[in-house]
């Protein structure tokens, strides 16, 4: 016994105490989510700084005597004169496919109450974009499975397209349709060789508690959700979660990007960040420019889009896609922050009230809508049926407006207006409920070949419902091959042809 | 607290001008301080009080706080002291202070620096550690 009491004396006495040495402040100012500290003589730009009862801030205004630093919880509790430190670490959260599913908040933690994430690994909030020399082009679709856009505005994996429009013209449905098309798709080719998975993380900053319920809800009805990440940061959380949730979701999406897998990211939505990071600045006392928002408001935005990015094989092999959104006033899309977003995104997809009260759903804007580098990622088969759609539509509705004029119309002209207003109901399409390409390439292939030249525009919605409901329960065979060759030859025209003539013959 | 960029600028260069061969001289502080309150000019208190925050931060990057659970015996108060004016140069003050919550062990502040070695420094960092994890 006394040999043990020795061995653990000599232990204890070999033990050394340790000193640490950190860098402390005292708090001389706190209230609306910002602190101001004296002090912090070695603190960095964005470090942690760790405040009493395990409260954390972020260290934004480095200034001659004090630092302005936001804060990442509740206040309350902290008083003025409170000693706080740096902590030598940047602002990091839970990555990793463990995140699949669930909902967390800005600081990835868990709010959907199914107990702790599983996360392998943490990634720092802010992080450079990559560079060109990691990059490689954009050559992969994404599809929406929503026909105007698949068919016109291309999106391809790595791209940025912005989605614009006034409120409640169906921005957020656009997104979600995404996400709802995306996981069909995964699950569809689940196991098969070479097939990419795309998950997405949806972004919800400054939303209503219940419209991010009701996209969870969609997303979980639909089978989405264990293919996604919710970050949510709605209206009731502070200005500084909604300021930094984007951030951290692209840090979520860069971890699939950096592992050779694919992700999505909807911002839903950038006009709301920047007022949140208004609030931040203007209380920070940083000074405000146009609108009041601070000069830094467009590198928020170019920084955290540029993050969206493909990378080649030696980088990751992966991509981010991002689908920001922005919310006009009354359609005016020179404001400040969406001429912003406009120029850093590669393309907009433009929602406007006008169709959408025609009853046109999607209500994309042809005109000015645009996808700046989709179309190298097309797939063959769409390029062929849809190549000349845009322009087919564009002169469509020039020409509407001006036979509304006249009724002698020659012959040319009656041609574009009724194929134009086939393309237009063509184009409708109910919310949460995209198309499977296969599908979308068979319907504008019997369009473009004069199949529904004879069916009345009325008739249409009816004549393409029953079309796809005859393709996937009689002719999946042709469906499949389209699939699979993602291209229209010679073979599957025929098959086309046949499946037409057949189907006509019967359509009451 | 809000204070005008004029006042600051004015107090910084009342500020640069209370040393005396790179040290903080008590004589040139006072002289103008009475000044400032004589003359009266615009914004004085802001002026004063912005001055007033300057030298107290630059008073306390020359005086040592030291903390310990117990009363330290005085050969291991004069090796601190020795330790820490190698360090910090020979005009740091100190300030000796007994604080029970630290339980075991010593914790010295100067300015921003702190170096602890006390039982509850270790206990809150094996806190925050855990919680970490």
């Amino acid at each position: 016994m006394s040999n043990i009491l020795q061995e653990l004396e000599s232990q204890i006495s070999a033990l050394k105490t340790t000193t640490v040495k950190s860098n402390v402040g005292i708090v001389r100012e706190i209230g609306d989510g910002v602190a101001r500290i004296e002090g912090l003589s070695d603190v960095m730009l964005n470090e942690l700084i760790e405040f009493p009862g395990g409260l954390y801030g972020l260290a934004l205004n480095l200034e001659e005597g004090e630092v302005g630093c936001i804060l990442l919880g509740d206040e309350k509790q902290i008083v003025e004169g409170v000693e706080v430190k740096t902590t030598g670490r940047l602002l990091s959260v839970p990555v990793g496919k463990g995140l699949l599913g669930r909902v967390v908040d800005t600081l990835g933690f868990p709010v959907d109450g199914k107990g702790p994430i599983a996360a392998t690994a943490t990634y720092p909030v802010e992080k450079v974009a990559p560079g060109i020399i990691k990059r490689k082009s954009v050559s992969q679709p994404v599809q929406t499975g929503i026909m105007a856009i698949d068919a016109m505005i291309p999106i391809g994996r790595g791209q940025r397209e912005l989605i614009i429009g006034d409120r409640a013209t169906g921005k957020t449905t656009i997104a979600i349709d995404t996400i709802i098309n995306q996981a069909r798709i995964n699950k569809a080719n689940e196991g098969k060789p070479g097939f990419r998975p795309l998950y997405s993380i949806y972004v919800g900053i400054g939303q209503k508690n219940s419209n991010i319920a009701r996209s969870l809800a969609i997303l979980e009805a639909a089978g989405a959700l264990p293919y996604t990440i919710i970050v949510s940061a709605p209206a009731s959380d502070t200005a500084t979660n909604q300021y930094l949730a984007p951030f951290s979701g692209a840090a979520m999406g860069e971890w699939f990007m950096d592992n050779g897998m694919d992700a999505l990211i909807v911002y839903d939505d950038l006009s709301k960040h920047a007022v949140a990071y208004r609030q931040v600045s203007l209380l920070l006392k940083r000074p405000s420019g146009r609108e009041a928002y601070p000069g830094d408001v467009f590198y928020l935005h170019s920084r955290l889009l540029e993050r969206s990015a493909r990378v080649d094989e030696k980088n990751g092999n992966g991509s981010v896609t991002a689908l920001p959104i922005i919310e006009t006033q009354a359609g005016d899309v020179s404001a400040y922050i969406p001429t912003n977003v406009i120029s850093i995104t590669d393309g907009q997809i433009y929602l406007e009230t006008d169709l959408f009260y025609q009853g046109i759903r999607p209500a994309v804007s042809v005109g000015l809508s645009v996808s700046r580098v989709g179309s190298a990622a097309q797939i063959k088969a769409v390029k062929q049926v849809a190549g000349k759609i845009k322009g087919d539509l564009a002169q469509f509705r020039e020409l509407a407006a001006f036979a509304q004029f006249g009724s002698d119309l020659d012959a040319k002209t009656k041609s574009i207006l009724d194929r134009g207003a086939r393309i237009v109901e063509l184009f409708k399409q109910v919310q949460y409920n995209p198309l499977a390409t296969e599908i979308m390439v068979s319907t504008l292939w019997s369009m473009q070949n004069g199949y529904m030249d004879d069916v009345p525009v009325d008739k249409i919605k009816d004549f393409q419902l029953k079309l796809q409901d005859y393709f996937t329960t009689r002719k999946d065979a042709v469906l499949g091959k389209i699939r699979d060759k993602g291209a229209i030859d010679d073979d599957i025209t025929n098959d086309l042809k046949a499946a037409l003539t057949e189907f006509k013959s019967s359509y009451r | 607290m809000k204070i005008s960029k004029e006042a600051r600028k004015l107090s910084k260069k009342l500020f640069l001008g209370s040393f005396t061969e790179g040290k903080l001289d008590e004589a040139k502080v006072r002289t103008i301080a009475q000044t400032v309150i004589d003359k009266k000019p615009r914004k004085y208190t802001d002026i004063l009080k912005n001055y007033q925050r300057l030298i107290r931060v630059e008073v306390a990057k020359r005086h040592a706080v030291i903390e310990s659970a117990t009363d330290l015996a005085g050969d291991m108060r004069q090796q601190l002291l020795g330790t820490l004016r190698s360090k910090y140069g020979q005009d740091l003050t100190t300030e000796f202070k007994i604080s029970p919550e630290l339980i075991g062990g010593v914790r010295v502040k100067i300015a921003s620096d702190v170096w602890d070695s006390s039982v509850r420094g270790h206990l809150s960092r094996l806190e925050s550690n855990l919680a970490t994890v």
